[in-house]
């Protein structure tokens, strides 16, 4: 569903995604960890088609990100670090405009809207502004107008950043449904209880490279230690370790 | 389902009723008082057109026909002048809106095509950067259908409307090409280089449109023969292939009932009109999102950011404040001159001001009346304290709101929250003091100005440079807008407006009890120096008052500023 091959992307002279290669199934939960200026961010704007690759290609459910990028965002949804939203509108509003944007028919619109706004518990304040929304609330609508029109790969970035327990209760549930019902969740996060507990296969990156992915039984043999995902990802990320004898150490892994 | 552009119409006006819905429930008296505004300064340019074109027609000094080619040369400029702002400000607001807006993100991330998504952009743009310039062009070409003999036909003043719409699209299309070039096309570091070229290009405008009147200057400013010399210097104006050509041509056939003509030229203007928007949204679907992937990952990750002698420069005039209000400045300096779209527009007011002076230096030459030097020296008073003014108005009334989503850090320093607004208080005063003394005592000098109206003049200028400080830094805090970070968008708000009319009032005031009591006693005996000694009683009066009325707009408004921000909570 989601093919990064040989992707590398530069800032000026500085290469922030260094030769991705990466293939993600259907209905797959991805985590993709990373230290700080790793290349998280980069990555997943890169899988949006906001940035494109200096080196290598990106296909989206078949569709080339660069030659046939509107047909490929047919497909996907991105939840952002800081999610936006237009202050004026309401959130029944917005959710109505993203339906209309994706050529949801109106019936089905409103049928998803309605879904949605039950999934997220999102009735108490729906009809108001969302300038007014608290964090949690603004975080629980853009999922929502995500999710409304049933993507094949949902991208979420740093999701449970400012949710209190219920609301990452709540976004648990919603990714493994969604990978229940077949889409693909690429979720880049800071929570590696998260990552643990819901992914299928976590990547990890480490100044642009790809240094270790599979299951936490891999990333274990990959830093060559029989810890939990903590230790595994900080012996992996260390410092004092560079990402080629990182890379080096996996690839005899 | 329907079409995105639909959909974006449909979103804009959305946003509109709820916006116009909150401020209406919150506080309808604010939209009054902005309409009230700008009815107040529609009128005004209205009734000084009305009387410019009477004058022209009339006086025997004058006597230009309204309905010749003469008129229609001047409208050859204003419609040049209008197309070059409308160039640069649209390209300027759709550079952020474009490529800096997280909304851009947002829609750029959905399958809409790009080419609707700049079309949107583009339509906020042109609307925002052209509603300040239909509200200063409208009331002139309406005192002109009223003025021209036997009055314009009904159709004129329906037609100008139309050939607004039609024209703006124009420059709009201008300054949106330029934007997809700029970004597309040059090498790294274009935020700085697209502002340079900005500021290059609007100081060699300046500096060609001085030297031409100067140019000009040397006829003699006398009535027609003046008026005749200067418009051929403006006859390359008149080409048959430019844009603005047709807009001055096909006004002044409407003005004449000449409808076949107007709808041509009408024609002409927006068929051109959309085909440059065609080419530049085809433009746009090429390069739009290319040119959003070349500035997010043109330059370097992270830049280093080091000290600057400006910064040091700047701790110099400041010895007499304390040490952390001294830092606060800093930090406010800093941030400033980090941001090229603010340093840039101090660039713009810093030409407009050359260009004045340059204008001015052939009055500085020649051997003219006295009276008539005393005129030009108040003139340059009242200018220098306009630029003082939309100064303050635009950089300091906003800085307070700025300091929105940060308060927090300086809110748990162990500074008293006053010193926040003395510190921005002497960084607007010390600026302003700078600038508008060394202006207005350099073209003094050159005057030959007697030293009684040099130090009036200057005192007028220290006392409006404390009272605009007072009244932007002030009323910032007493009416602040934290959930905005564009300051431009913060400064033509309900509270910038509030400012900007108050900031008027004060120069007003503070111009006729300091410089015009002083214009009245040379207005008795325009040829003699006043010696120091005999000054009337009512020069003092007028000095007395002013520093009162100064000290008044100074205290009043910081100290309601404290008490506000004292009582915030963050």
């Amino acid at each position: 569903m989601i093919e990064l091959i040989h992707v590398s992307k530069k800032y000026g002279n500085k290469l922030a995604v260094n030769d991705l290669d990466l293939t993600i199934r259907k209905g797959e939960l991805f985590a993709f960890l990373g230290p700080n200026g790793a290349g998280k961010t980069t990555t997943i704007k890169m899988l949006c088609g906001l940035l494109f690759p200096s080196e290598g290609s990106i296909r989206i459910a078949g569709f080339d990100l660069e030659t046939a990028g509107k047909d490929a965002r047919q497909h996907v949804s991105y939840v952002p670090d800081t999610p936006f939203l237009y202050e004026k509108l309401t959130g029944r509003e917005l959710l109505q405009f993203v339906a209309d944007m994706y050529g949801m028919p109106k019936d089905h619109g409103t049928r998803r809207i309605d879904a949605m706004i039950d999934l997220f518990s999102l009735g108490t304040f729906v009809d108001d502004l969302t300038q007014n929304y608290s964090h949690g609330m603004r975080q629980r609508t853009v999922f929502a107008s995500a999710l409304l029109h049933e993507p094949m790969v949902l991208i979420v970035d740093e999701p449970t950043v400012g949710l209190d327990p219920l609301g990452i209760r709540l976004l648990k549930d919603v990714l493994r449904n969604e990978t229940k019902r077949g889409a693909t969740v690429f979720l880049s996060t800071h929570s590696l209880d998260v990552a643990q507990e819901l992914s299928d296969r976590i990547g990890v990156i480490h100044q642009g490279r790809l240094i270790g992915c599979g299951n936490l039984d891999d990333l274990r043999q990959c830093a060559d230690l029989n810890g939990t995902l903590e230790e595994v990802f900080l012996k992996m990320t260390d410092e004092d370790q560079t990402p080629e004898d990182a890379f080096t150490a996996a690839a005899r892994q | 389902m329907s079409s995105p552009a639909l959909l974006f119409q449909a979103l804009r006006w959305r946003v509109f009723r709820n916006s116009l819905t909150i401020v209406l429930a919150q506080s309808w008296w604010r939209v009054a008082t902005i309409l009230f505004s700008c009815a107040l300064i529609w009128a005004f340019l209205f009734a000084l057109s009305w009387y410019g074109f009477h004058e022209l027609k009339t006086s025997p000094q004058w006597r230009i026909p309204l309905e010749g080619s003469l008129v229609e040369r001047v409208f050859d400029a204003f419609f040049l002048t209008l197309t070059i702002l409308l160039t640069f400000s649209t390209g300027i607001i759709l550079y952020s809106s474009l490529f800096a807006a997280a909304e851009s993100q947002f829609l750029l991330s959905m399958p809409i095509p790009d080419d609707q998504v700049f079309s949107y952009k583009f339509q906020g743009a042109v609307a925002f950067s052209s509603w300040a310039f239909v509200l200063l062009g409208s009331p002139v070409l309406l005192a002109y259908g009223i003025e021209i003999p036997g009055g314009a036909p009904w159709f004129y003043y329906a037609a100008l409307p139309l050939f607004f719409l039609g024209f703006l699209m124009i420059p709009g299309s201008a300054g949106a090409i330029a934007c997809l070039f700029i970004v597309n096309l040059l090498p790294r570091h274009r935020k700085h280089l697209v502002i340079g070229l900005c500021i290059l290009i609007v100081l060699t405008s300046c500096i060609w449109a001085g030297l031409w009147l100067k140019q000009v200057r040397e006829v003699g400013f006398g009535a027609r023969t003046w008026f005749e010399s200067l418009l051929s210097e403006v006859s390359f104006l008149g080409s048959s292939l430019v844009p603005f050509h047709w807009m001055a041509r096909g006004v002044r056939h409407a003005a004449l009932g000449q409808a076949d003509l107007m709808a041509y030229n009408l024609g002409l203007v927006w068929s051109y009109g959309l085909f440059s928007y065609l080419v530049t949204v085809w433009l746009a679907k090429k390069f739009y999102r290319s040119g959003f992937n070349r500035l997010a990952s043109g330059g370097a990750l992270r830049k280093r950011y080091d000290g600057h002698w400006l910064d040091d420069l700047l701790v110099w005039p400041l010895f007499f404040v304390d040490a952390q209000t001294r830092m606060l400045i800093i930090k406010d300096f800093r941030t400033f001159r980090r941001d090229p779209a603010q340093w840039a527009q101090v660039l713009i007011f810093i030409g407009i001001g050359s260009l004045y002076f340059l204008m001015m230096r052939r009055y500085y030459e020649q051997d003219i009346g006295r009276s008539f030097k005393i005129g030009i020296s108040i003139l340059t008073l009242t200018a220098t304290s306009f630029l003082m003014c939309a100064y303050t108005g635009r950089f300091i009334y906003p800085m307070l709101s700025l300091e929105g989503k940060k308060f927090w850090i300086l809110g748990l320093l162990p500074l008293d929250r006053s010193q926040l607004l003395i510190g921005k208080f002497v960084f607007s005063a010390v600026g302003c003091l700078f600038a508008g003394e060394f202006l207005i005592v350099f073209s003094n000098l050159m005057l030959g100005m007697s030293w009684l109206i040099l130090c009036a003049h200057a005192l007028a200028v220290a006392l409006m440079a404390l009272g605009l400080s007072g009244l932007s830094v002030g009323l910032g805090a007493c009416m602040p807008n934290f959930r905005e970070t564009d300051p431009s968008k913060i400064a033509v708000g309900f509270g910038g407006t509030v400012n900007l009319i108050a900031g008027l009032m004060f120069l007003a005031l503070v111009i006729v009890t300091v410089a015009g009591p002083i214009q009245f006693l040379h207005g008795r005996d325009a040829e003699r120096a006043v010696p120091l000694d005999t000054v009337p009683w009512f020069i003092w009066a007028g000095i007395v008052g002013g520093v009162v009325i100064s000290g008044t707009a100074t205290w009043l408004p910081m100290r309601a500023g404290m008490r506000s921000l004292k009582a915030m909570e963050f």
